[in-house]
């Protein structure tokens, strides 16, 4: 199961307080109370003191209104949060360029280096099988118990598996542990860094970190300087895995973003729909011209990995573009001139979303749902509207592993090709080792799907609802609508 | 028969945003020994948040008490002291 989270939490209710703001006007001069009031002069701190927690604090604000924690120079350390907002609102988007994740050094703990640690359930003993394994002369005894060297340490974990007390533990490095693609580590201070030429988005690390030291670069403050325009036409494009997020059925959703100020809903399911047609029509002739095999395009942090890391298996890779930029496309001849919002429970799509004509800005599942709270607006209140373009089932099934898989196969199908499928539910170091050799595996005809986030966009790191439950009202709309 | 429990789970926006997603699995993972003495209903928003008073979201009531800052952990906990 998945845990209650504070950091999650923590981060919901600035989000929540900074919308508020945003609605009542007030963001500019009153953005500096923030840390404030969620961090009062008499609560109890997290961290050493609540200054450090408030500073912190500071920090997510700087992230949720755009900004990389990084780029901050030694002088801006005495800048107001509201001199933030003024360069928001100057520079725009422009602001956003570059990274997509940024790591917040004040928030990180700089977890303990090496992997195993000894534990006072260590007796002391005569045996000292730890130390007389380990290949590097790393441990010693200190007060009569055993002490790694953590500079020494190369985390091989013989001592762990030699101890007959079962004193020496496991502990990882949580993002790093979380990382499939060893694009986050420690600095010469133990601070973790991302290397950008590495990063495939997947938003892992930020769900990983105990200490909410890894952020997204909030869209929150553009988009709803949009909404609240009344001169600014706005359209959201919700993605499938959007079902179940509230907890409730997906038309009233609708209403509650109506509310908010969207002038257009759309589901993105609908350009699921044209991807899974035009991915048949590319599978079926790159079939007839002699290919064995062909992947998914959908995920942007598996295309992402592709670019980044496998590169040799880029020809399999379907040139169909993705649900959310034919969804946009779509959009942006029926309503020239609107703002596109893709709502949904990915980070990887802010790159995808960037490097597109066709959409504007992303917002996350739980973005959304802190500004629904802050505007007052109950979703199970809303009666149920239905979206100004609707999909089919076929589209709606992209939000789970086999989703596209399936549709694509069937469609093929129908052409006359028959083909199997491969599901990659969760792309791990394992999942690379094979699609790296992919094309000498694979003997027969087959479609390949990948899914970054194991389960498919309903586990998204963006989520609200826990997936087994949003998963339950998929599998009923499906049933109702099929 | 009436249940000994009955839980009734706020799954109003702010509830459910700010924390109360996770209470939808309470029944799924209830513990064996309250399975036959809990009744769970999800219920629109209690208004437990609009009454200004000073108690953190996610609400829930378990027969007439209120608690704040709900979890499957504290409910839990609470069934077992009553």
């Amino acid at each position: 199961m998945t845990y209650i989270n504070n950091a999650a939490l923590i981060k919901r209710q600035l989000m929540v307080r900074l919308a508020k703001m945003m609605f009542a006007g007030t963001l500019g001069t009153q953005v500096d109370y923030i840390p404030l009031q969620q961090a009062p002069r008499e609560s109890a701190s997290v961290r050493c003191c609540i200054h450090h927690d408030r500073a912190v604090l500071r920090y997510r604000l700087m992230a949720l209104l755009g900004f990389a924690v990084e780029n901050e120079k030694p002088e801006d350390e005495i800048r107001t949060l509201a001199s933030y907002v003024a360069e928001a609102e100057q520079k725009g988007a422009d602001r956003l360029d570059d990274k997509i994740l940024t790591v917040i050094d004040e928030a990180c703990s700089s977890c303990v280096r090496a992997n195993y640690r000894v534990t006072n359930a260590c007796r002391g003993c005569v045996a000292r099988q730890c130390i007389m394994n380990c290949p590097k002369n790393a441990i010693h005894i200190e007060n009569g118990h055993a002490v790694i060297d953590e500079k020494i340490c190369v985390s091989c974990g013989i001592c762990a598996k030699a101890c007959p007390y079962h004193s020496i533990i496991y502990q990882p490095i949580p993002c790093e542990e979380a990382c499939p693609v060893n694009a986050i580590k420690q600095d010469e201070r133990g601070k973790e860094k991302i290397d950008e030429s590495k990063c495939i988005h997947c938003g892992r690390c930020q769900q990983a970190c105990p200490f909410g030291a890894v952020m997204e670069r909030s869209e929150i403050f553009d988009v709803l300087r949009m909404v609240l325009n009344p001169a600014c036409k706005t359209i959201a494009m919700i993605a499938p895995a959007i079902v179940g997020q509230f907890n409730t059925e997906l038309g009233k959703v609708v209403t509650a973003l109506k509310k908010l100020g969207f002038d257009h809903v759309v589901e993105v399911a609908y350009g699921a729909d044209l991807t899974a047609e035009k991915e048949t029509a590319e599978f079926v002739e790159r079939v007839e011209h002699g290919s064995v095999c062909m992947t998914s395009s959908c995920c942007p942090a598996y295309v992402e990995a592709v670019n980044k890391h496998i590169s040799n298996i880029k020809p399999l890779v379907s040139d169909t573009p993705s649900p959310m930029r034919l969804t946009g496309e779509w959009a942006g001849q029926k309503w020239p001139g609107a703002k596109r919002i893709f709502i949904g429970p990915c980070v990887a799509k802010r790159a995808e979303a960037r490097a597109s004509e066709h959409v504007e800005n992303v917002l996350t599942f739980e973005e959304l749902g802190s500004i629904l709270v802050a505007a007052g607006v109950d979703v199970l209140e809303c009666e149920e509207t239905t979206p100004d373009q609707v999909a089919t089932a076929t589209g709606r099934k992209f939000a789970i592993s086999g989703g596209v898989a399936g549709a694509v196969i069937a469609a093929a199908s129908g052409r006359g090709v028959k083909a199997d499928e491969k599901l990659f539910n969760g792309l791990d170091k394992k999942a690379f080792a094979t699609l790296k050799v992919v094309d000498k595996v694979i003997k027969n005809t087959t479609f390949i799907e990948v899914m970054t986030c194991e389960g498919g966009c309903l586990h998204g790191p963006g989520v609200i609802s826990n997936p087994v439950v949003a998963r339950r009202f998929l599998e009923k709309m499906l049933k109702e609508h099929p | 028969m009436s249940k000994k429990f009955k839980i009734t789970i706020c799954s109003g926006t702010a509830c459910y945003v700010l924390g109360g997603a996770q209470l939808m699995m309470l029944e799924d993972l209830m513990p064996a020994e309250f399975r036959d003495q809990v009744e769970i209903v999800g219920s629109a928003c209690l208004q437990a948040c609009r009454q200004g008073g000073s108690g953190q979201p996610p609400f829930v009531k378990i027969n007439d008490y209120l608690m704040e800052s709900a979890s499957i952990a504290k409910i839990v906990d609470y069934m077992r002291k009553h």
